[in-house]
């Protein structure tokens, strides 16, 4: 018991209620899905191997992976620059960016996807006027296909990428800039060698962030995608509310979670994590 | 308690009192605001109490009022019993979850006569009592054991007038022919319907058209792929066809007239060759109002409940007795008018109770 | 670090900084040797800082001018003027290693690896920190974090390094310590040092001229004996060291308190003023006595520890006396 008491800080015992519950709240259900996508229709892992039966399957996963690496990919280089742009711009301005950011936060999913269509849609805004002035005969396709989907999505993602962005930026202290150019160092070699590993960890973390949660997309394919940009998320709703095929929609959302947290831990072995999630760069 | 019940009796009036717009939605959300109870835990908590009244689940919208007015108004003056509305979408999944879960609130789902077939038999619902509602009183085959098919609905599609002019396209084999009929369409995104048009556009008679064969209809599905969009809700059909992102549409045909309306009568309905799909009443498993649904649901089989819902909803009857009284302004509009009866197919629920998890998922595979 | 000999020099020319209508720096005009140990001491807020980034091009000029060895380099961007600056708080940079901070200035020149090496290597054995080259910055001391800084700097050898308050951060011990080392390494480079403090002994110890800055402008410049002897104004005499001031007619006259002597019994015929001892306060090294004179000034004596220690109490009646010389006439109104 000594021995123990040693080892456990007091600290713990007081949070442990709370660690229960937490542990209970989240595991819980994790372990019935894993549970769920070996039993379901019947024990054994004959769920996993509809992975090796079916291509149609890995080509639902490939759209998704590769859809959310083009959506990670431009949202977090276009929001880091908006953020770039917030940080070093005057304070009015800034504040009007921030307002602007957190508005588009309010607005639903669903306002911000059909917006889309009435912009960019066969008869939307930009096809009109384009046809109008004659620069286009036939109304070019941006919606309705994959394309209209990485639009949409990356313009729900931006504002996801930037938060995490415009904190590292801000944290950053900007005498050290300076003294990269005063020791000779032009703008783009402070950049590249200064401001991009100081603001990595912001980076890292807008990835993740917007990664994981277009991995979880729905709404946005479903509708710009014309139907033909099945992603996991609505593959896995479709199995939960239609097909009633729970252990596949089990399978896939095991999956999921185990590429995330496998992706995690090859991060983990090129970076502390926890300076990812706020802890102090070292 | 005493006070906690008297929250709960000012709300619920309350609720009641916003819904038929004797009160405001900000004074309304005042009142729940004070008692600290959020709004839905109102509008579904009072689901439980039961007994006086049946709780329908369906899909919200305009469906709500209709059904109130069509079956909920009759229904109560003859048993002195409410009808109450969850409107979250019986799909299901939901249904099966809600009945799992031991905590059912519904009485009654607006559901498809296919979903009686796949949850009757795995105990997700109560059989339907055939001695209240009458087999007579529905097409024949559409009376099953755990649900009974009150309207239809059906695929037909639209097509736009200004693209094919002088020589529209008359049935599937148009529909799916691109080479005559350029121009983009939208399918049904869940397979349903747009299985049974592909093989009547690839042959298959209207009345051989099961068991599907499934290879041949992906395959004549997969054949117009390019020109395809897929819609999952009917206003996403709705309004691929109004904004012109397609030249043809399949749409559920109580839709045609509200697109043949928005268009200025551009695009036109079609309803040669349209499936009649079994709308149906189930009964989850372990209802809170019991055997008094069945009541309900005889109330729904009634001429003038049917003839309501097609004037409301533009649903159309399933009920023989009301095909002749079908007005002179909806024969065109509805499928069982003697102006289309005899052009329509029928979709037939026991295959897809059976067969449509498959069949959705493989639909959706080769259109991605 | 030859090419040195004959560059540093700065001739500052009524140069003013404006901060919307905010003045921070007021006409300042001041010329700087090559090779000079120059301090800029001031109360906080008097635009020190201001004027060092003004010169290091980080802020722009309102009005004035800069020259480097007579050539304006007010239009020369920061990274094109070559000069070093040690920043308030060092500003290291926290992902490379000691080493790469240090060689980070001749890096981004594209200098070759072995040169950039040897440079840093020299540079290494100029601050003793030969054995933390590989150390990221936050795993150093702060005095350790200050030479790292002086040595990244001075790297490339500029002809001026700008210095911000450098020993701010550490402790008076260290900070005793660091300042030898750097008036060591000054001596060694030859490089134009400019130094901001508004510690005052240590601007008396290590400049050769200090200039006094306040509200922006300058208020006197001189060596430190200049400054500590012959203060110009009550401001200047205050600052640097303590003052009594002692009004005569129309003059004012500053009169540092260990420059008066202090004998026990009143009215001696050598006595400047009478008093009588208010209190006493011991330092160690002195004691300080404040004496109320009867003409009703307030001065401050410091005086040896070891003299008349039982005989001064408070309340006893004393003489001040003072050389003639040591009081000196102030020049503000
Ligand atoms: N960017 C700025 N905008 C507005 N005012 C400024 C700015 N920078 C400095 N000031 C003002 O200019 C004055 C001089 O500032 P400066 O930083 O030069 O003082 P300092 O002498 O270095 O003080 P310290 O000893 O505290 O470092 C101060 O009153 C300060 O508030
Ligand atoms: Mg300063």
């Amino acid at each position: 018991m000594h021995a123990l008491r040693k080892h456990i800080h007091p600290g713990w015992l007081i949070i442990a209620p709370l660690l229960v519950l937490v542990v209970a709240l989240y595991l819980g259900p994790i372990l019935n899905i894993l549970w769920l996508s070996v039993t379901d229709p019947e024990p054994g892992f004959g769920n996993y191997a509809k992975l090796g039966e079916s291509d149609a399957l890995l080509r639902i996963l490939w759209t998704t992976v590769r859809i959310c690496i083009i959506t990670t990919m431009f949202s977090v280089t276009l929001g880091y620059s908006i953020a770039y742009a917030m940080v070093h711009c005057h304070q009015r301005q800034k504040n009007y960016m921030l307002t602007l950011l957190l508005v588009s936060f309010w607005i639903s999913i669903l306002v911000r996807t059909f917006s889309w269509l009435m912009l960019l849609g066969r008869k939307g805004l930009v096809n009109v006027t384009l046809e109008d002035i004659g620069l286009i005969a036939e109304p070019i396709a941006f919606m309705r296909n994959e394309f209209g989907v990485l639009i949409g999505m990356i313009h729900y993602m931006i504002p996801y990428a930037v938060l995490p962005l415009l904190v590292s930026m801000q944290a950053l202290d900007k005498r050290v800039m300076d003294a990269s150019s005063n020791l000779g160092a032009t703008g783009a070699q402070t950049f590249w060698r200064i401001y991009l590993p100081l603001t990595t960890p912001g980076l890292v973390a807008s990835t993740l962030l917007v990664f994981i949660l277009s991995l979880g997309f729905y709404v946005t394919p479903a509708v710009l995608g014309g139907g033909k940009v099945l992603m996991v998320a609505e593959y896995i709703s479709v199995q939960l509310l239609v097909t009633l095929k729970w252990g596949t929609a089990a399978m896939l959302a095991a999956l999921m979670l185990f590429g995330v947290l496998a992706m995690l831990w090859i991060m983990s072995r090129f970076m502390k994590l926890s300076t990812v999630f706020g802890g102090a760069a070292r | 308690m005493q006070d906690k019940q008297f929250m709960k009796e000012m709300l619920t009036d309350g609720a009641h009192a916003y819904k038929e717009g004797r009160m405001d939605r900000r004074t309304f959300l005042a009142l729940c605001g004070a008692s600290g109870v959020a709004l839905s835990a109102v509008m579904a908590g009072d689901a439980e109490a039961a007994a006086d009244h049946v709780v329908m689940w369906n899909w919200g919208g305009q469906s709500e009022e209709c059904h109130g007015s069509a079956i909920g108004d009759a229904f109560t003056a003859s048993t002195g019993k409410g009808l109450k509305f969850d409107t979250s979408g019986p799909l299901e999944g939901k249904i099966k979850e809600m009945v799992d879960s031991g905590n059912v609130t519904a009485d009654v789902a607006d559901a498809d006569l296919f979903n009686a077939v796949s949850l009757g038999p795995t105990g997700h619902l109560e059989p339907i009592d055939y001695s209240v509602v009458s087999k007579d009183k529905t097409l024949p085959g559409y009376a099953l054991e755990y649900g009974v098919s009150v309207i239809l609905y059906g695929y037909a599609f639209v097509y736009d007038t200004e693209a094919y002019g002088d020589n529209p396209p008359q049935n599937w084999a148009d529909f799916f022919d691109t080479a005559k009929f350029p121009g983009m369409r939208s399918l049904y995104k869940w397979a349903n319907g747009s299985l049974e048009a592909a093989l009547m556009a690839d042959g298959v008679a209207g009345d051989a058209l099961y068991p599907l064969d499934m290879d041949r209809a992906l395959a004549k599905i997969k054949s117009i792929k390019e020109d395809s969009l897929y819609w999952g809700s009917g206003s996403e059909a709705h309004s691929m066809c109004v904004n012109g992102e397609v030249t043809m549409g399949m749409i559920w045909q109580n839709r045609g007239r509200n697109i043949e309306n928005d268009t200025d009568g551009r695009f036109k309905l079609v309803n040669n060759q349209a499936m009649a799909m079994p709308g149906a009443y189930i009964v989850p498993k372990g209802n809170p109002a019991g055997a008094a649904v069945m009541q309900f649901i005889a109330t729904a089989q009634e001429v003038p409940a049917q003839l309501a819902l097609l004037d409301c909803l533009g649903m159309t009857p399933s009920n023989p007795a009301a095909f002749g009284e079908i007005p002179e302004d909806q024969q065109d509009y509805a499928i069982t008018s003697a102006k289309n009866i005899d052009k329509i197919v029928y979709n037939d629920p026991e295959w897809w109770g059976e067969n449509g998890g498959d069949a959705v998922n493989a639909f959706l595979e080769a259109i991605s | 670090m030859a090419d040195l000999a004959n560059t540093g020099s700065l001739q500052i020319r009524d140069v003013s900084k404006m901060f919307g209508t905010f003045r921070a720096v007021d006409g300042v005009t001041l010329d700087i040797e090559r090779g000079e140990f120059l301090t800029l001491l001031g109360p906080s807020g008097s635009g020190k800082t201001t004027l060092l980034m003004m010169i290091a091009g980080f802020l722009d000029i309102t009005q004035g001018d800069i020259a480097l060895d007579g050539a304006s380099i007010a239009d020369v961007p920061a990274e094109k003027r070559n000069f070093g600056m040690v920043f308030q708080g060092y500003a290291l940079f926290p992902h490379m290693s000691v080493r790469d901070n240090i060689g980070y200035a001749l890096s981004v020149r594209k200098r070759s690896a072995s040169e950039i090496k040897a440079r840093v290597d020299e540079m290494l054995d100029l601050v003793q920190l030969q054995e933390f080259a590989d150390r990221k910055p936050t795993q150093l001391s702060g005095g350790q974090q200050q030479r790292v800084a002086l040595a990244r700097a001075l790297c490339f050898a500029p002809p001026v390094l700008l210095l911000d308050e450098p020993l701010g951060a550490l402790d008076k011990k260290l900070r005793v310590e660091v300042q030898e080392q750097l008036k060591d390494i000054h001596r060694r480079v030859g490089t134009t040092f400019i130094y901001v403090t508004h510690d005052q002994e240590e601007a008396l110890s290590m400049s050769d001229r200090i200039v006094i800055m306040r509200d922006g402008a300058i208020e006197q410049v001189g060596t430190p004996v200049e400054l500590y002897e012959r203060p110009a104004t009550k401001f200047a005499a205050s600052f640097l060291g303590k003052s009594n001031f002692i009004t005569q007619g129309d003059k004012t006259y500053a009169l540092r308190p260990e420059k008066i002597d202090l004998r026990l019994g009143q009215g001696g015929s050598d006595a400047r003023v009478s008093g009588t001892i208010r209190s006493i306060t011991y330092f160690g090294s002195m004691q300080r006595i404040i004496v109320d004179s009867v003409q009703g000034d307030e001065i401050e004596v410091d005086i040896d520890v070891w003299r008349n220690q039982e005989a001064l109490t408070e309340g006893a009646k004393v003489d001040l006396l003072w050389q003639e010389a040591a009081a000196v006439e102030l020049h503000d109104t």
